[in-house]
């Protein structure tokens, strides 16, 4: 037993091991971009001591650029994307999941033949619909084209295909309706997908550049992308002034990971009812 | 548009009965739901892909929409013949043979590692997630610090015999680097897709499995592994489809010059058609090669359809 227990320790270790060595891998750039964005610019690429570290270029950013405003703005467009996209995209898969109707692989087969077409390639018929509503250097150009999205349509199907067959019928029997057994029993079963969601509508949106320069040029409706490489435009050319911003720019998505992975956890599907 | 041919056709015209029927059956439940994406994808996406399309078979003057004119088949014969499309093809080839099957696998066993230990997942997960989550420019930056000659990496892998030399400026090397940045940076979004898939699989079969004496490996190999079969299916597909579209990293590799560069090496097919679009500025050109790009994967679709079993397809 001594034995058993010693190798299963020893195979936990090596697990560990792996798992910490691929994350140190993972985040070394982050971490390396943190330091730099600390260097005084004379220092970039050298090491220093803990005490010739300057928050200099963070203080160069935010007296140079209405950052305040910037974040404002990039804030509210992903929280409205987020919870937009989860809800249109889980009601969307829910259907394509459980339901049996006319036309349902048709449908299905649509959402995977636009995920096919590159942006680049409907850019400029976009920016002309964006153009003809008046919406150019608004909120509304970078919300509602972005609501809906193929992929999590695609991703969300998968989940809800997950749920045991009889779902419904075993619901029907107890006298719920079809949207009762959507929103009691699905949504609450597939949290860990409805996080997936959100995490990737969240880093798409936050991080997404082509969009906003194609449709902003009003420097006070700026998301932060578009803000901070307008300061390179302006002669911002210092290295650690840069890694200043890409840490800006990361640090609030890592901490919404942080938030949504914590619903990525085992469903109740899989103590409750057989799969 | 879908929405109204099929309901007036489920329904047996006119008769109570089958109005009744329509109304019992999961179809008005099943529109609602669809209603607010199937709006938003016809008008968001629809309307300008029908007018890519459209363009495909038009000359268009330099950025003036009003200036169009006929053009027939002329934008897709002028492709056929372009030997800089053909080749974007193959990179583009190339790049999604290097990158899917390595991110796929790499995702899938650290996930199944991850999902094989007890503490710390959330801190692994969100590590593993850092450089999606982290701008391109500056991963691709500092990987272009690594691979330049003398660099970190490029000395190090010029042990096993790879010539130490600037990767992304080496006509034999840069698309090795590309497929190098791309994965770093996309195997932690299929690691999170995998791990999320390996939560729905009930606890019991792996307690099942134990008991039977399956150790690990039989337990990745008979538990883990048909567990994640919807969500393999998600990540090949949409893994596929998005190294086909891969353009961020390839337009920082650049670098403000020639896309593509150097001398074309990672000149994939999006880098083509925004080349065209807003380099050329030939819109009708960037738009044929768009839907002859979509006319491929639609045929590699329908063929990996043919040998993929019934239960497995989408």
């Amino acid at each position: 037993m001594t034995a058993y227990r010693a190798r299963r320790r020893a195979v936990r270790g090596v697990q560990y091991g792996i798992l910490s060595m691929f994350g140190l891998i993972m985040a070394a750039p982050l971490i390396f971009v943190i330091y730099a964005s600390l260097l005084a610019p004379s220092d970039y690429f050298r090491i220093v001591a803990p005490d010739q570290l300057t928050l200099q270029n963070y203080s160069y950013v935010f007296g140079h650029a209405p950052i305040g405003r910037w974040y404002l703005n990039t804030a509210f467009v992903t929280a409205s994307v987020v919870v937009g996209a989860v809800i249109v995209n889980t009601l969307a898969s829910w259907a394509l999941a459980r339901f049996r109707f006319t036309g349902k692989q048709t449908v299905f087969l649509s959402v995977i033949l636009i995920l096919l077409v590159p942006i680049q390639a409907y850019l400029i018929p976009l920016y002309l619909q964006i153009v003809n509503l008046s919406w150019l250097n608004t909120y509304w150009s970078l919300i509602v084209p972005f609501l809906v999205n193929p992929l999590l349509i695609f991703l969300m199907r998968q989940y809800f295909g997950r749920l045991p067959k009889d779902l419904e019928e075993a619901a029907a029997i107890d006298g719920a309706n079809r949207l009762k057994v959507f929103w009691r029993i699905g949504v609450p079963l597939t949290m860990t997908g409805i996080a997936t969601q959100a995490i990737l509508a969240g880093t798409w949106t936050w991080n997404s550049f082509l969009v906003p320069v194609t449709f902003i040029n009003n420097p006070s409706m700026f998301v932060l992308t578009l803000g901070l490489d307008s300061l390179q435009a302006q002669n911002y050319t210092l290295p650690t002034v840069q890694m200043a911003g890409v840490v800006l720019l990361t640090l609030p998505i890592v901490v919404m990971f942080l938030i949504f992975q914590r619903f990525i956890v085992p469903s109740m599907a899989s103590s409750g009812i057989k799969g | 548009m879908t929405a109204t041919t099929s309901k007036a056709d489920s329904p047996q015209r006119g008769t109570r009965r089958g109005l009744r029927r329509f109304l019992a059956s999961d179809n008005p439940a099943a529109w609602l739901m669809l209603a607010p994406a199937l709006v938003l994808l016809a008008w968001w996406y629809a309307v300008p892909i029908v007018e890519s399309v459209v363009l495909s078979f038009q000359h268009v003057a330099e950025f003036n929409f009003a200036q169009r004119s006929f053009a027939g088949l002329q934008n897709y014969q002028q492709l056929i013949s372009d030997p800089a499309f053909r080749k974007s093809l193959e990179i583009t080839g190339a790049f999604v043979l290097g990158v899917v099957p390595a991110q796929t696998v790499l995702a899938l066993l650290i996930a199944a590692l991850l999902h094989s230990i007890s503490r710390a997942q959330g801190a692994f997960r969100t590590a593993y997630f850092v450089p999606y989550m982290t701008s391109t420019i500056a991963i691709t930056t500092i990987f272009m610090q690594l691979f330049v000659k003398g660099g970190v990496a490029a000395t190090a892998l010029s042990v096993v015999g790879v010539p130490n030399q600037t990767w992304y400026a080496s006509t034999h090397l840069a698309l090795a680097f590309l497929v190098i940045v791309y994965v770093y940076m996309f195997v932690g979004l299929y690691i999170v897709i995998f791990s999320g898939g390996m939560e729905t699989i009930p606890k019991d079969l792996y307690e099942a499995a134990s008991i039977d004496g399956a150790g690990p490996f039989r337990q990745f190999w008979s538990v883990t592994l048909p567990g994640v079969r919807p969500f393999m299916a998600f990540v090949l597909v949409t893994g596929i489809i998005q190294a086909v579209q891969v353009f961020d990293q390839a337009y920082v590799i650049a670098g403000g010059t020639v896309l593509g560069s150097p001398a074309g090496a990672t000149s994939t097919i999006v880098i083509f058609i925004y080349e065209q679009a807003f380099r050329l500025l030939d819109i009708g050109y960037a738009s044929a090669a768009t839907v002859f790009l979509l006319a491929c994967m639609i045929v590699l679709g329908l063929l990996s359809r043919r040998f993929t079993p019934r239960g497995d397809r989408l």
